[in-house]
């Protein structure tokens, strides 16, 4: 009996310079099978770098990325082992959708039956005779889709899958990813929309310039923050700062603390003889973590890992 | 079997948008202007002397000059395109080991040039051979002749597709690499025999014409070796270049 194989995608040390800019620093994160993983940073932060070292179409410096434990191009069936959508934009304009996936078809070996399925699947099935030039964006989208479910690949890699969609595409997508994620398959997804991250994603990678900012279940870096509601907030927050967390000011008499735990928090103040009004698990949005990681956290340190 | 599949797909690249129709839209008005010039041409002295012989009208319609330069246009055409709308990249994620790759789309594309030379030569040898009723001379090329037009036009046409290729390949732009054909086969070799005027029976389209029994500047395997130089040349460059960039 074949052992089970393992999806797991592992990425160790990548880094990627051009000329003198480094792009992508030093990242090292992983993505589980089983579970969807958000890849999130602002633009230019090197997502799209990483993903094409990941699949072999961009040379690392340094590091290497591993799917199953095999580099991309080592892998025995690619295309079947990994579906993936990197230019939303990778079709010729006067080429039919439905000819576009017979052309990956022929060259990854699956059968034509699959091409129309796909099609059917992705909801371009009345569009797939006509020339992918007068697609919408929405549509390319759905195009691109269809090309990375062709293989039926246990491991999904998308960038920005949601650009464009509307309400019932982005609903498809969820949802097709979510299955694929319940059947036990690895699916990484960057996006900047952080509203859907928040619907799709059980974890999240953020970078930010090219360097890993956190990792972890979104859930509980949604929980990981506390507020403190105390009469001097601005004295507390260099008490606890100087203790190692992070702090921002939330209104006249609060303060919200990341990466310290709530009972050292509360030991802290009572030490330094704070009177708190109120101390309180807080659950963030994305959006206001995404900003939290990105604008006021410095990538120099360390990454957290909850 | 995995390098059937990529050319099976790199031919239904080919096959599945209009470039090759506007192609051979071109040889078709080609074949049409060499008809015109049997029926209306003439001779510096008013005659028809240069439909006068079997040579005369091998001559006419030898094409596989006009192959290698057409080719050459359609392989760079066709290559540079898979980089300028991305679809380099499917190939690439599907066939990861892109030396395979590209091979495939190298021999695609040459196929394709093949073909492009055999229907211009094809119809050339037709239109000129529908005209000449019109005219006092028959049809005076063997079959023999007949066959070995068509077959160096077929030649030349798989040989300057894989050059346009390799030139597609390397320049990654479709503007740059028809340019880069034109210099190279058109431009080029002229001002090149200016400075060495030995080399003017190494040039292509000199080689072309002693490969389909018109010119004999050099002997035929020569020719044929040279030619398939011209074309390997540049076809390795771009798959090296290959190698070595990332897919932006």
């Amino acid at each position: 009996m074949t052992p089970p194989t393992d999806h797991s995608v592992i990425i160790e040390h990548l880094t990627k310079r051009y000329g003198d800019h480094t792009v992508v620093d030093d990242l090292s994160f992983s993505v589980a099978p089983g579970r969807v993983t958000g890849f999130l940073g602002p633009n230019g932060s090197g997502k799209s770098t990483t993903m094409k070292m990941m699949l072999d179409l961009a040379s690392a410096d340094r590091g290497r990325a591993t799917i199953g434990g095999q580099r991309y191009r080592d892998l025995d069936d690619p295309a079947r082992t990994v579906g993936a959508m990197i230019e939303s934009d990778a079709f010729h304009p006067g080429r039919s959708g439905r000819n576009h996936l017979r052309v990956l078809a022929d060259a990854t070996g699956i059968p034509h039956h699959r091409v129309d399925e796909v099609l059917e699947e992705v909801g371009l099935a009345d569009a797939a005779r006509r020339n992918a030039g007068a697609y919408s964006l929405g549509m390319r989208q759905r195009l691109g889709l269809a090309g990375a479910l062709l293989g039926e690949p246990p491991v999904l890699i998308l960038d920005e899958p949601g650009n464009g969609l509307d309400p019932e595409g982005i609903r498809t997508l969820r949802d097709r990813l979510r299955a694929q994620a319940a059947n036990g398959g690895t699916v990484f997804v960057s996006s900047h929309l952080l509203d859907e991250v928040e619907h799709i994603a059980d974890d999240v990678v953020v970078i930010n310039k090219g360097r890993l900012v956190t990792q972890g279940s979104l859930a509980e870096l949604q929980q990981a923050a506390s507020l403190v509601r105390t009469i001097d907030p601005g004295r507390l927050a260099v008490v606890l700062e100087q203790a190692g967390a992070a702090t921002e000011t939330h209104g006249p008499d609060s303060l919200i603390v990341r990466e310290m735990p709530i009972d050292e928090i509360g030991d802290r103040a009572f030490t330094a003889g704070f009177a708190i009004h109120e101390l309180s698990p807080r659950a963030g949005s994305l959006e206001e973590l995404f900003l939290t990681w990105t604008t006021t956290q410095s990538t120099d340190q360390e990454v957290t890992q909850p | 079997m995995n390098t059937t599949r990529l050319i099976r797909s790199e031919l239904r690249k080919l096959t599945t948008t209009k470039m090759p129709w506007a192609f051979f839209a071109v040889l078709a008005v080609l074949a049409g202007i060499n008809a015109f010039a049997v029926v209306s041409g003439t001779d510096m002295d008013g005659s028809k002397a240069f439909i006068a012989t079997g040579a005369d009208q091998q001559s006419l319609v030898a094409f596989a000059a006009n192959a290698l330069a057409i080719a050459g246009l359609f392989g760079a055409i066709a290559a540079a395109r898979e980089y300028g709308h991305h679809t380099v990249v499917p190939t690439f994620l599907a066939e990861p080991r892109r030396p395979r790759a590209v091979f495939a789309q190298f021999t695609a594309i040459g196929l394709g040039g093949g073909v492009l030379g055999l229907v211009g030569a094809g119809l050339t040898v037709s239109a000129v051979a529908f005209a000449l009723p019109t005219t006092e001379y028959g049809f005076l090329m063997s079959a023999g002749d007949v066959i070995r037009v068509l077959a160096a036009s077929t030649f030349a046409g798989a040989a300057g597709a894989v050059l346009g290729a390799g030139i597609g390949t390397l320049v990654r732009n479709v503007g740059g690499a028809v340019t880069g054909v034109v210099l190279t086969l058109l431009i080029a070799p002229p001002l090149v025999v200016q400075l060495a005027s030995g080399t003017a029976s190494w040039m292509p389209s000199v080689l072309a014409n002693v490969v389909s029994g018109v010119l004999d500047d050099v002997g035929q395997l020569a020719a044929i070796a040279a030619i398939a130089a011209w074309a390997l040349v540049p076809a390795a460059i771009g798959l090296l270049a290959v190698q070595r960039r990332d897919v932006d």
